[in-house]
């Protein structure tokens, strides 16, 4: 049973030993590759476990309410900052989708990432390590620690192996980051400092600092320092603007990651920290928040449609995708929660694999200009199969995953707020116009660059495959996973608005 | 003088008769086995600090728990820039005994700077190392830059020392006393102009050992034109002991909330003209020059909520930015010629040409950049719960902007380290020696063990700082 074993500990800092593996094989990369894939793996395999014994664990009280593993540790006494980490149903879906993108974005990147490669592996280990820290901490130092640290290797990944203009886009990506989280560093200690003077326990601890008595003012300001961080990695609206630039620049490895974890850990820190810990200023802000949210829509939907770069508008497609995550979340409420947490799953999932699609035709053509394919359904119908299959997952068609999440956040939303309904389902009319523009250009039309492209080879078509499959399976078949979240959701909600 | 007394002062008479046997022997039979011996003496001087817990008081002069450890960080640092001067100094052909000398001069008067009792002895340990430098600094005869350096920190120097002994005279002139416990009892009640005028002149004068904006200007100039080893010692050593200085002053402002008003001023416009200054350096050395300014207006930060952790802040933040300036300036040390391109954009390329210096000047930038999980990133973490405890919240939104700014500055660094192509044709790479190894790495260490795991080092400040 994993509750015998400092497993959390484990997950985040398996990689981080399997950083020193690949130290003697910095020239090999042949060797450093299986090294690495397989340190994944077995994060994958241990998380596997996790999900084969979350019910077993549910039976057994732990100290906090909702949590299946806890671990803690005194760090730094001097401030009262401990090492904590706690697991739930939300941390074991995200940490489940962190190993489980990790495998997929190392596999993907197995013959792209030629120079250099076992630095890329490092880098790589390094951010899986930071990425689960994130979702594990309940210590707020400590999870900013993480916050921050799953960047350093995202901007080396964008800017040494990335295409086109890698530096602008990873300073851009850093410094946008960096802005929001140096706020939410102030914030977080003036939290600590306003709790230790109520109770005068010195802790950054997140079940004590809930806590704490704060006056509404006080409150919207620093929900405000928290929101903008999360705001930013969401990404909302008007903050949007990095994350078009550094998917594009990014390597395929980058972008999935990007799309498929750090996005999420916006998304994870607005519905861990954000509301549990200002509940008043949430509920005031959430009018903002909806707007952002469906201008995002909206935006992100009619920007994508103009894009000539395919990569670029699966970015702002994934903008518009997340939108509806953050409506799930700005309702606050069970049902719509729940979408929410599924939904970041399952975008992780299909933008995930659209851009590991994007990648391997352009390892094969060298453009990812929607101009310069054509008639791809001839001649290369496996890659053709799976990008329309995924093409209308993300269009939200019934069956497919993302529908599950999108219905679930509309339905749960339709009580609070039937308005924000209403304009979210126009909303949801506009990927399918982008993508079927997408699909039918590059797709069905007529050629229009004679292109000599080789169709999937095995590596390939077994990463698409593992993809597909549990993209049907969630899509056809989210009751268990739903049950795993379903108890730490009701805890969230019941104390929040 | 008893024995006691002379166990605990034997750190100091090490170096001094270490200082003075290098020049004699120098003379007798020069050779690079100097440095060698050098590093030996210094390293005595630090073990004998951190080992034996002997502590005296004597007139002017008492070593206490906070000199010890103030001067074994300083000796240690001295001990990296030897290290790192060894085989410098034979590429760049500075010859001659006078250099680990005036090394061993410098630590002399910074470990006397932090034992000091009275303003006199403060004076003397303050002045005794800036004359050093003014030595260091323009070490190299056949160098322009290094003399117009040398001449610009004199001719600064000269003038701040004339202000210090000023604001003493003054204080003095008032209070009848030269003792800075004397004083700090005294400074309960009033204060009387003369008093005050005083302390604004002693204020000053740290300002420029500490290059607080509006005393920072010779910096940038210094930094560049000095041999990249005395640079190194410059901006990390001779801060701390100035810094150490302080902190032995502060209790002499007594409550006057002037202090509090001018230090939030300084730190002000440290944070600003530093972090806005280097955004547009384009020589390595005067980015870290002018960065460390900005650097320092943190470390006035955490000074300005003194009443509030503060000092404990400050110290921290300053070792933090010791360990990670000592690694920047080293490797800047390792790279070849560097009078001639000592530009940013040579650097193109050198996490792959010479992986180790490479690595290091990132993770230093990361340090000063204050992102995790280095000693950086924690300095500033303290720093900031310090401003905010005290009440400091507009300097401290002044101060998180400024950090965003610096952050830019720094990652170009990374960025050219390692993300743009290397420049044609490509110059020899000068591979680190042993020595310059070990001067790299262990600064590094020091700022990724500090970052994990910062512990140890705040509870040692605790008690070092409470009993001081």
């Amino acid at each position: 049973m994993p509750g015998h074993y400092p497993l959390l500990t484990i997950l985040i800092f398996l990689p981080l030993a399997g950083c020193l593996l690949l130290l003697p094989l910095w020239n090999r990369a042949s060797i450093a590759r299986p090294v690495a894939f397989g340190v994944a793996a077995v994060e994958l395999a241990l998380t596997g476990w996790l999900y084969a014994s979350w019910q077993v664990l549910e039976g057994v009280p732990t100290k906090l309410p909702g949590y299946l593993l806890l671990e803690d540790a005194p760090w730094i006494p001097s401030f009262g900052i401990r090492y904590t980490l706690g697991l739930d149903g939300i941390s074991l879906l995200m940490v489940m989708l962190t190993a489980f993108t990790f495998c997929v974005a190392l596999a993907v990147s197995w013959n792209a990432i030629k120079e250099r490669a076992t630095l890329f592996l490092t880098l790589m280990l390094v951010m899986e390590a930071g990425i689960m820290g994130v979702f594990l901490a309940l210590d707020l130092a400590l999870f900013y620690l993480f916050w921050e640290i799953m960047l350093i290797p995202m901007f080396f990944l964008i800017g040494v192996w990335g295409h086109g203009r890698k530096i602008y886009s990873t300073i851009k990506f850093f410094l946008f980051t960096m802005f929001g989280s140096l706020l939410m560093l102030l914030a977080i200690i003036a939290l600590h400092l306003l709790h230790a003077q109520q109770s005068g326990v010195a802790t950054f601890g997140l079940p004590e600092l809930m806590h704490t008595r704060l006056p509404f003012d006080t409150q919207l300001w620093l929900f405000a320092a928290f929101f903008l961080a999360f705001a930013i990695k969401f990404p909302l609206f008007p903050l949007h603007t990095w994350l078009p630039d550094a998917h594009t620049d990014a390597p395929t490895a980058g972008s999935v990651v990007l799309a498929g974890l750090l996005l999420k850990t916006g998304s994870y820190g607005l519905i861990r920290f954000g509301y549990p810990l200002f509940p008043l200023a949430a509920q005031a802000l959430t009018p903002l928040f909806y707007t952002l949210a469906l201008l995002g829509i909206f935006y992100a939907s009619l920007v994508a449609f103009a894009q000539e770069d395919m990569k670029r508008l699966i970015a702002y497609s994934s903008i518009g995708h997340m939108g509806y995550v953050a409506i799930g979340i700005a309702a606050w409420e069970p049902v719509a929660l729940s979408g929410s947490i599924l939904q970041m799953a399952n975008h992780g999932v299909t933008t995930g694999a659209l851009f590991c699609m994007i990648g391997m035709l352009d390892e094969r053509a060298h453009t990812r200009d929607i101009a310069a394919f054509g008639g791809l359904w001839g001649k290369i119908p496996l890659w053709s199969f799976f990008f329309l299959i995924f093409s209308l997952t993300s269009m939200g068609l019934p069956g497919l995953n993302s529908f599950v999440g999108e219905f679930l956040i509309l339905a749960g939303t339709i009580h609070k707020s039937p308005l924000v309904v209403v304009l979210s389902f126009v909303g949801i009319i506009l990927p399918l116009i982008y993508m079927v523009r997408l699909l039918q250009e590059v797709l069905f039309q007529q050629e229009r660059q004679p292109l000599a492209l080789a169709d999937l080879d095995l590596r390939e078509m077994a990463i698409l495959a593992v993809l597909l499959l549990l993209n049907i399976w969630v899509g056809v078949h989210p009751a268990p996973l739903l049950d795993m979240i379903h108890l730490p959701v009701l805890l969230l909600t019941g104390g929040a608005p | 003088m008893t024995s006691g007394d002379l166990i605990a002062l034997m750190p100091l008479l090490i170096l001094t008769a270490g200082s003075v046997l290098c020049l004699l022997v120098g003379v007798l039979r020069p050779g690079k086995y100097l440095y060698a011996a050098a590093i030996i003496v210094v390293s005595s001087a630090l073990l004998w600090s951190c080992a034996l817990p002997a502590e005296a008081v004597l007139s002017g002069l008492s070593v206490t728990p906070f000199s010890r450890f103030s001067s074994a960080f300083l000796y240690g640092t001295g001990i990296i820039a030897l290290l790192l001067a060894y085989s410098y100094n034979i590429r760049h052909g500075i010859v001659g005994e006078e250099y680990p000398a005036t090394i061993l001069f410098a630590l002399t008067g910074m470990g006397a700077a932090c034992a000091a009792t009275d303003l006199l002895m403060l004076f003397l340990g303050l002045e005794a190392f800036t004359f050093a430098f003014y030595i260091l600094v323009a070490i190299r005869r056949d160098s322009s830059r290094g003399g117009e350096a040398g001449l610009k920190y004199l001719l600064n120097g000269t003038l701040s020392a004339a202000i210090l002994a000023m604001g003493m005279a003054l204080v003095y002139a008032d209070r009848g006393t030269l003792r800075l416990a004397e004083l700090a009892s005294a400074s309960e009640g009033a204060h009387e102009p003369l008093f005050l005028a005083g302390c604004c002149l002693i204020l000053l004068g740290m300002a420029f050992k500490l290059s607080l904006a509006p005393a920072h200007l010779w910096t940038a100039d210094v930094y560049q034109g000095a041999p990249a080893p005395v640079t190194a010692l410059l901006s990390t050593a001779s801060k701390g002991a100035s810094l150490a200085a302080l902190l032995l002053l502060l209790p002499l402002f007594g409550a006057w909330h002037g202090l509090h008003d001018i230090l939030w001023l300084v730190a002000l416009l440290s944070m600003l003209a530093g972090n806005l200054a280097a955004l547009v350096q384009n020589n390595l050395k005067r980015m870290l020059a002018w960065s460390s300014v900005g650097q320092m207006g943190y470390v006035a930060l955490a000074l300005v909520a003194a009443p509030a952790g503060g000092v404990r802040a400050a110290a921290f933040y300053l070792v933090a930015y010791a360990a990670a300036g000592l690694a920047a300036f080293g490797v800047v040390s390792v790279l070849p010629d560097e009078e001639e391109r000592d530009t940013i954009e040579a650097c193109r390329g050198l996490g792959y040409r010479n992986p180790l210096a490479g690595a290091v000047l990132a993770a230093a930038m990361f340090s000063l950049a204050g992102i995790p999980p280095t000693a950086g990133f924690m300095g500033k973490f303290t720093v900031f719960a310090a401003a905010l405890r005290g009440g400091e919240i507009t300097l401290a939104l002044v101060g998180i902007l400024s950090a965003l700014v610096a952050v830019f500055f720094y990652l170009r660094v990374v960025v050219v380290l390692y993300m743009k192509p290397s420049a044609l044709p490509v110059e020899p790479v000068h591979m680190p020696d042993v020595a310059e190894m070990i001067a790299l790495l262990v600064p590094i260490v020091v700022v990724v063990l500090v970052g994990v795991y910062p512990q140890p080092l705040l509870e040692l400040l605790e008690k070092i700082l409470i009993r001081s």
